[in-house]
């Protein structure tokens, strides 16, 4: 029945062919082409080399800890704010989204007054008494830099899905004696499926990509792929090889998501 | 009881999460020191100054501009295609979703580089609109991501029943389709228009000059640290949505048992609600539409007498420029970058044909071997004599003929160090692998730099190009790695001013800022020699106004003007008239901003070595940083 529906679709198909697939071809080509314009697998094979590999590797842990350190927090905290009051319904979503409106590089500026060594927490905890701690330009750090920017990118999803489930299939599973373990676990996380999958794209993708976040709160001593792709850009001016970067980059994460999409199948399935 | 108080514990953590650094800004605001990492009272002057300002005020109106209509288009295009996508087969459905995470995917350099480069092909003059495209593009995704969920949850049977019942697919869509996923509709376009608000490196790439919105502005004064005027903005922002959200919330809501409350709804609160809900989203649509006309015919005439200038943030003082407009008529438009690499795709790509910028020494050169400049006319520019001949003669370095550029500022690279926290005399870049100091040592996060100074202490030449030297100075820096407590570039001076390390490589320029603001903070220059940079004014070759540059290049050498300029930003100037003009003796005479230049003798200017050295150091640089 929704069939007829296709054609709104439409506006989106050409905006995303003018302002992403074409700007993308133009990445591919600079990631198949020498600065001659020949064409050329070099690019593309900088990823095999070790200090590449490695980048990738931190960035892949660094993202999928923080993502899941994400998930951790927010599933909770969005099963929280669904049980309140439907009228505050916007007024909650705002309270997440409002920290954003401060930029981004002053927030992440201000966790450095925070975690410094002189910093805020670090007096606190020398008021009572307490030894200092080594927070800053470390991995904790740029885990905490992840969460604290992409939380909302998951509340929010989760929440939205979570508030739109049916009390009335919970109460059945109730009637029909499930504890609180079962009915969440057989009926509550299966439905939130598709929330949590957005959730998790939205989360994942930049954190693998950010390179500010680990020069700001990681002291730059932690190399991930996006800081390698940034220097290709701006510091060696190699378009060639930064485009090649990116485009491996861009096909390893279509094809995480891929499979993201299976289980996403899978959550139609139960929705429907 | 036991759960909610678990519940409630839980809720207040996760808000100090997200809370603990706005609270810190907010403080910020009132700090009367310009540095972040010191409290030096309180203060409200930055509030006032911030409605002086005109400069932040209109970007302030442009991001706002920008934000609301690209969240908005984006909504509208955003939802639609979440609703067409639905009703997509499997296959196509993968595939547009894929297309869809393209531009999240993407580093956003490589999306505003790639959006800059259609944007010229397709002849687009790049301004306002290009980058309000340029935030729709980014902001569909966010819509989409947030409508699918919503809508791969609502019920198929009851918009089926709709239909049974002789709803119009039309009808029964904004009847029970579409309240079910307006929260989504709703989450989309905010976290549309934050991405709006946040984004920086796409906006700098599609921008024109002129155009500024409050990420570029902040981004540009990064280099002599954020001003506190943005503390202030951003508290004032943020205290407004809250206040207006609080407002709004305990007005009462109308969507359930409505006509219960109509007999008991008291008039001030019906009055509140009327007011949060028809007055204030008329009043934001009539500024906005207001403000739209009136930015629109403000930019149809300005002035066809003008000079494009684009130049360093913060590295002009304001005033000079009004000097310049009063004294010649002639219209500055003004933009700012951050490095000299953001700024050269800019000029090189022809998308804006600037008539003034100001790249360092190396780029100079590069800009000149790649036939990107100008020569200028110095028939124009009497005031030339101003600039004292030493510093024509370094130009020499990079411009053989003096024939292209003109000196602005220069300074020497060095080592600021801490004197309560070293004790010994600093001389030698050598003291930066004294593992004594480890933890403690603030390396510059630049190839260049970082090589720079390591080739130097081993004895060689800035410029080396020779593998072997590089790869010994590659092994220095592996071994200093362990040493360093961080890699920065401009976050030098906050960290040392703010005790947070005891030795740093800073420029010249920011050494005697730190100073200021710390007095046990002492800058040297080590007996190996090190970096001696200059930034110099060009003309690109497709300026077209060529003569209003010269004129303003030829009034920036006034000896008054670049006095008022050290003034402003304590870089040293390469004017001794000017020089001359400066009240303070310890400026006048400082040995950090005008070294006697004969004790410079073993300090080099960078040159531009070629894409291939560069790609050499690069690679060597990486290894230096994944260890």
């Amino acid at each position: 029945m929704l069939k007829s529906k296709k054609w709104l679709s439409g506006p989106y198909l050409f905006w995303s062919i003018a302002f992403t697939v074409i700007p993308l071809l133009m990445i591919v080509y600079y990631g198949m082409t020498d600065k001659e314009g020949h064409f050329t697998w070099y690019n593309l094979a900088q990823i095999t080399t070790q200090e590449n590999l490695k980048a990738l590797g931190l960035a892949l842990l660094l993202s999928c800890f923080s993502t899941l350190l994400c998930l951790l927090l927010a599933y909770p905290l969005a099963m929280i704010l669904s049980e309140k009051n439907v009228n505050q319904t916007s007024f909650i979503v705002l309270i997440f989204i409002l920290p954003m409106w401060m930029n981004f590089l002053l927030r992440t500026l201000a966790w450095q007054n925070l975690l410094e060594k002189n910093g805020i927490i670090n007096t606190i905890l020398s008021f009572f008494h307490l030894p200092a701690m080594t927070l800053i330009n470390t991995p904790g750090a740029i885990i905490l830099g992840m969460v604290y920017n992409f939380l909302p990118f998951m509340v929010l999803p989760i929440y939205n899905v979570l508030v739109k489930i049916d009390k009335d299939v919970i109460f059945a599973a109730r009637d029909l004696g499930a504890n609180n373990l079962q009915t969440f676990a057989r009926i509550t996380l299966p439905l939130s499926v598709p929330g949590i999958v957005s959730g998790i794209t939205m989360v994942f993708v930049p954190s693998l990509t950010t390179f500010v976040i680990s020069d700001l709160l990681g002291g730059s001593k932690i190399l991930l792929i996006g800081n390698v792709i940034e220097q290709e850009f701006k510091q060696g001016s190699n378009w060639n090889v930064g485009s090649g970067l990116s485009l491996v980059l861009m096909i390893f994460i279509i094809a995480s998501m891929a499979l993201i999409a299976e289980y996403d199948k899978e959550g139609e399935g139960t929705a429907f | 009881m036991m759960k909610n108080a678990l519940k409630k514990i839980y809720l207040t953590l996760i808000f100090i999460l997200l809370y603990a650094p706005i609270a810190t800004l907010i403080v910020l605001s009132f700090n009367s020191s310009k540095t972040r990492s010191k409290w030096g009272g309180f203060t409200t002057k930055w509030y006032t100054a911030l409605l002086q300002n005109r400069d932040i005020m209109n970007a302030l109106y442009t991001t706002l501009v920008i934000a609301f209509l690209s969240a908005l288009i984006a909504t509208l295009i955003g939802t639609a295609a979440a609703i067409g996508i639905q009703a997509l087969n499997r296959r196509m459905r993968t595939i547009m979703m894929s297309i869809t995470n393209i531009p999240m995917l993407n580093a956003d350099i490589v999306t505003g580089i790639s959006l800059m480069l259609l944007f010229i092909a397709f002849r687009f003059s790049l301004g306002f609109t290009t980058i309000l495209l340029a935030h729709i593009s980014f902001n569909i995704p966010y819509v989409i991501l947030s409508v699918m969920p919503k809508l791969k949850q609502t019920d198929r049977q009851t918009y089926e029943a709709a239909l049974d019942l002789g709803a119009s697919p039309v009808y029964a869509f904004f009847k029970v389709v579409f309240p079910d996923i307006l929260p989504g509709v709703f989450s989309g376009f905010l976290l549309a228009f934050t991405m709006s608000l946040d984004d920086f490196v796409i906006t700098h790439f599609t921008k024109g000059p002129g155009v500024d919105t409050l990420s570029t502005k902040i981004y540009g004064e990064v280099r002599k640290g954020i001003k506190p005027e943005m503390y202030a903005l951003s508290t004032i922002l943020f205290l407004t949505v809250l206040i207006l959200l609080l407002l709004i919330n305990t007005a009462p809501d109308s969507s359930t048992n409505r006509t219960d409350r109509k007999h008991t709804l008291s008039r001030p609160r019906a009055i509140s609600r009327f007011l949060f809900r028809k007055v204030v989203p008329s009043c934001m649509i009539v500024t906005i539409f207001l403000g739209g006309i009136f930015y629109g015919s403000r930019e149809s005439n300005s002035s066809k007498n003008q000079v494009i200038v684009y130049n360093w943030g913060e590295y002009l003082d304001p005033e000079a420029i009004e000097m310049f407009e009063e004294e010649t008529g002639i219209h500055v438009v003004y933009e700012e970058y951050e490095t000299n690499e953001i700024m050269y795709p800019k000029v090189q790509s022809g998308a804006i044909a600037y008539d003034v910028v100001c790249p360092s020494d190396y780029m100079v050169q590069r800009m000149i071997e790649n036939d990107l400049l100008a020569e200028i006319n110095f028939d124009n520019m009497p005031n030339i004599k101003y600039i004292d001949d030493v510093y024509m003669e370094r130009c020499r370095d990079f411009d053989p003929e003096n024939r292209y550029c003109v000196p602005h500022l220069w300074g020497t690279v060095g080592i600021l160090y801490n004197k309560t926290m070293v004790e010994e005399p600093v001389d030698s870049w050598g003291i930066l692998w004294d593992e004594k100091y480890q933890d403690s040592i603030l390396m510059q996060d630049s190839v260049r730099d970082a090589f720079g100074i390591t080739l130097k202490y081993l004895g060689y030449s800035l410029n080396s190009t020779d593998l072997d030297e590089l790869e010994a100075a590659k092994k220095l820096l592996i071994e200093q790695k362990p040493l360093v407590q961080a890699y920065v570039v401009d976050q030098v001076r906050d960290k040392m001013i703010g005790n947070e390390a005891a030795l740093g490589v800073i420029y010249s320029g920011e050494a005697i800022y730190c100073q200021i603001e710390n007095p046990d903070l002492e800058y040297v220059i080590p007996k190996e020699g090190s970096n001696f940079w200059m930034d110099s004014w060009v003309i690109p070759k497709n300026a077209k106004h060529k003569e209003n540059a010269e004129a303003f290049i030829n009034f920036l050498c006034k000896p008054e003007i670049a006095k008022m300029n050290f003034d402003y930003i304590t870089y040293s100037i390469p004017n001794s008239a000017g020089q001359a003009l400066i009240e303070e003796p310890e400026y006048r005479n400082s040995p950090i901003a005008f070294p006697d230049l004969n004790s410079l003798t073993n300090c080099e200017t960078l040159q531009y070595i070629g894409e291939e050295n560069d790609a050499v150091y690069n690679r060597l640089w990486r290894e230096v940083k994944s260890k």
